[in-house]
C-alpha cells in the first residue's frame, strides 16, 4: 500500500521550478554525490545575492530543495549561504529521513557556492 | 473535474477494471434476491450455489481448456503459487529438495522458494538472456536427480516476456521433474491449452483480466504424481486442499471473466499490438530510450522502457497524470532498482529509470498519443534541468 511520498509543497516547486538554469556569472559550485548532480550559480552584489539558479539531477525532493534554496537566498545576504541547514530542508519539504543524504549534497552545494561567493569577495584573505 | 477523469491508466498488468457483465452477474448473486446461500449448506439455496460455482469452474476451465474438477479456488495468484509451491515441496520432498526457478520471478514466487531455503531445500536460480528469456540449456544442465520442482513464470510481470512453456515442460517431464507456471499475467490474455500443455501446476487470478480482486485458482494437473499439500486446514473444502467457505461471488466474476476473455481474446491482442506500436513508434527514437525485453517474444500488453541519464523517480512524478509503474520498487523507503530488470544485465541506472506502461482493452488512441507527449517533454524538461557530470 502507498501513500503520497510528495507533500503540495515538493509538488509544486518540482512541476514549476521558476530557478532552473545557469547563470552566466564566474559564482558556482558543483557536487556529484549520493547518486544526486547539483551545479549552483549566483550574481551577487554588495554582498547580497542578486540572482541564484540550479541544475539538478536528481529524485524530486533534491529538485524541490535546489529549486527552495534558490528562491529563498534571492535578496538575502550572501552569509546567510553559508548557514543553510539541511535540517530545515527537511522540515520545510517532509523529505523522508532515508533521503537524508542526498538533501546533505544540497546543503553541501550551497555552502560550497557561499565559500565562493566569499573567496571572489575576499581575494586577499 | 473528478480525480479519476484527471488520469490516465496505463497500468493494466497491476490490476485492471471490473468488466460490467462481470460486475452484474456478481452483484445479482449477491442481495436479498440472489443466491448468496453458504455453498457448504445442504439446503436448496445453498445447492443452487454450488451449482453457480460449478459453472463459473466450467467457464475458467473451458478458457484453459481443462477440466473444472483440476481448479482450486484461492484468494489470487500469490496464494496460488504459495499453495503450488510450499504444497507441492512438502508433498514431494521424499523425491528430493531441489528446486530451481528464474531471478525474475515476482515476489509470490521467489518469496516462498526462499521458505523453502530456509529449511533446507536447495535452490538454483537461473538467470535470464539479455531479452529476458529462459535458455532451455540452462535448465536442463540445472535439473539433477533429486530436483522435485521447478517454477518458471509465463508471462514477465515487469517486462511482458513470454516464456516458451512448453520447452520448459517437456525438459521438466523428461526427468519427472514437477513444473509449476505462475500464469497470473497470461490466463485470459494469452491462448492456453492445458490439454495439450504438459503443465503441472498453474497459477491465476481474477483482477488481471476484468475480473474481481481476491479470487484467484490454482490448477492441478490429473497426472500420477501430482499433488500438493495444503496451507491451510479446517471445514475440508475443495478435497482439504484449500478449505474455507468459497466466496461464491468472486468465483462467478472469475468465471464471467474468463468466458469474456475467451470470446474476445483474438480482438483484445489485435486491439493491444495496435496500441503497443502505436506507442513504440512514438518514443524509440528518443535518443538513450531502450526498451526491457522483447517485441518478438514480448505481450503487446507490455512496454518496459529505460532511458540513459534520467532518474527513474523524477520521471515518474514528471509523467503524471499518467498512472505507470516505476522499473524500481520505488517509494519513500525504498529506491531499489528492480531486480528483474538487473537480472536482465541493466545498470541500477537504467533500471531505475524503467517505466513499464500497459495497455488494456479500456486504452485508446488518444491515450497512447498522450503518453507519447507526456514521455518525450518529461524526457526533455528534466535533460534540460540536469548538469553535465563532474569532469
Amino acid at each position: 500500500m502507498s501513500s503520497d511520498p510528495y507533500s503540495a509543497h515538493v509538488r509544486q516547486l518540482f512541476g514549476a521550478p521558476a530557478h532552473a538554469g545557469r547563470l552566466a556569472s564566474p559564482l558556482r559550485a558543483s557536487i556529484e554525490a549520493q547518486g544526486v548532480r547539483i551545479r549552483l550559480s549566483a550574481e551577487v552584489d554588495n554582498n547580497e545575492v542578486r540572482a541564484m539558479r540550479f541544475e539538478a539531477w536528481g529524485c524530486p525532493h533534491v529538485i524541490a530543495a535546489a529549486e527552495e534554496v534558490c528562491a529563498s537566498f534571492e535578496g538575502k545576504p550572501v552569509s546567510g549561504l553559508l548557514g543553510i541547514s539541511a535540517a530545515d530542508l527537511m522540515q520545510s519539504l517532509s523529505v523522508p529521513v532515508e533521503k537524508t543524504g542526498r538533501i546533505l549534497v544540497v546543503e553541501d552545494a550551497v555552502r560550497l557556492l557561499g565559500s565562493v561567493v566569499r573567496d571572489a569577495s575576499n581575494p586577499d584573505d | 473535474m473528478t480525480e479519476h477523469e484527471n488520469i490516465v491508466y496505463l497500468d493494466y498488468a497491476a490490476s485492471t477494471p471490473v468488466d460490467a457483465q462481470v460486475l452484474e452477474a456478481m452483484t445479482a448473486l449477491m442481495t436479498a434476491d440472489g443466491n448468496y446461500a453458504n455453498p457448504s449448506s445442504t439446503h436448496r439455496a445453498g445447492r443452487r450455489s454450488v451449482e453457480y460455482i460449478a459453472h463459473a469452474a466450467g467457464q475458467l476451465a473451458g478458457l484453459l481448456n481443462t477440466a473444472a474438477d483440476r481448479l482450486i479456488w484461492t484468494s489470487g495468484a500469490t496464494e496460488s503459487d504459495n499453495l503450488a509451491i510450499l504444497g507441492a515441496a512438502r508433498f514431494r520432498q521424499a523425491k528430493g529438495r531441489h528446486v530451481i526457478s528464474m531471478r525474475t520471478e515476482h515476489k509470490a514466487v521467489t518469496d516462498p522458494i526462499s521458505v523453502l531455503e530456509k529449511h533446507g531445500f536447495d535452490v538454483t536460480w537461473l538467470d535470464p538472456e539479455p531479452n529476458g528469456l529462459l535458455d532451455i540449456a540452462s535448465l536442463e544442465s540445472a535439473l539433477r536427480d533429486d530436483t522435485q520442482l521447478v517454477s518458471i513464470m509465463h508471462m514477465n510481470n515487469e517486462t511482458g516476456v513470454i516464456q516458451d512453456i512448453e520447452k520448459i515442460a517437456a525438459a521438466c517431464h523428461e526427468r519427472d521433474v514437477l513444473f509449476h507456471v505462475d500464469a497470473a499475467q497470461s490466463v485470459g490474455k494469452l491462448p492456453i491449452d492445458l490439454a495439450a500443455l504438459p503443465v503441472d501446476l498453474m497459477s491465476m487470478t481474477a483482477h488481471k483480466v476484468y475480473g474481481p480482486k481476491g479470487i484467484g485458482a490454482l490448477y492441478i494437473a490429473d497426472r500420477p504424481g501430482v499433488h500438493v499439500d495444503p496451507l491451510l486446514y479446517g471445514g475440508g473444502q475443495q478435497r482439504g486442499l484449500r478449505p474455507g467457505t468459497l466466496p461464491a461471488q468472486q468465483i462467478i466474476g472469475f468465471g464471467m471473466a474468463a468466458e469474456i476473455a475467451q470470446s474476445r481474446m483474438n480482438d483484445d491482442l489485435k486491439h493491444l499490438v495496435a496500441l503497443r506500436d502505436k506507442f513504440w513508434s512514438g518514443i524509440r527514437d528518443i535518443p538513450g530510450v531502450l526498451l526491457n525485453g522483447t517485441i518478438e517474444h514480448g505481450f503487446p500488453g507490455i512496454l518496459n522502457v529505460s532511458v540513459d541519464d534520467i532518474e527513474g523517480e523524477s520521471l515518474l512524478l514528471a509523467l503524471e497524470p499518467l498512472c505507470v509503474a516505476t522499473g524500481s520498487a520505488c517509494n519513500s523507503k525504498s529506491q531499489a532498482p528492480s531486480y528483474v530488470l538487473r537480472a536482465l544485465g541493466k545498470s541500477d541506472e537504467l533500471a531505475q529509470s524503467a517505466i513499464r506502461f500497459s495497455f488494456g482493452r479500456p486504452t485508446r488512441a488518444q491515450d497512447i498519443e498522450l503518453a507519447v507527449d507526456l514521455y518525450r517533454s518529461a524526457i526533455a524538461r528534466l535533460r534540460g534541468m540536469a548538469p553535465e557530470h563532474a569532469a
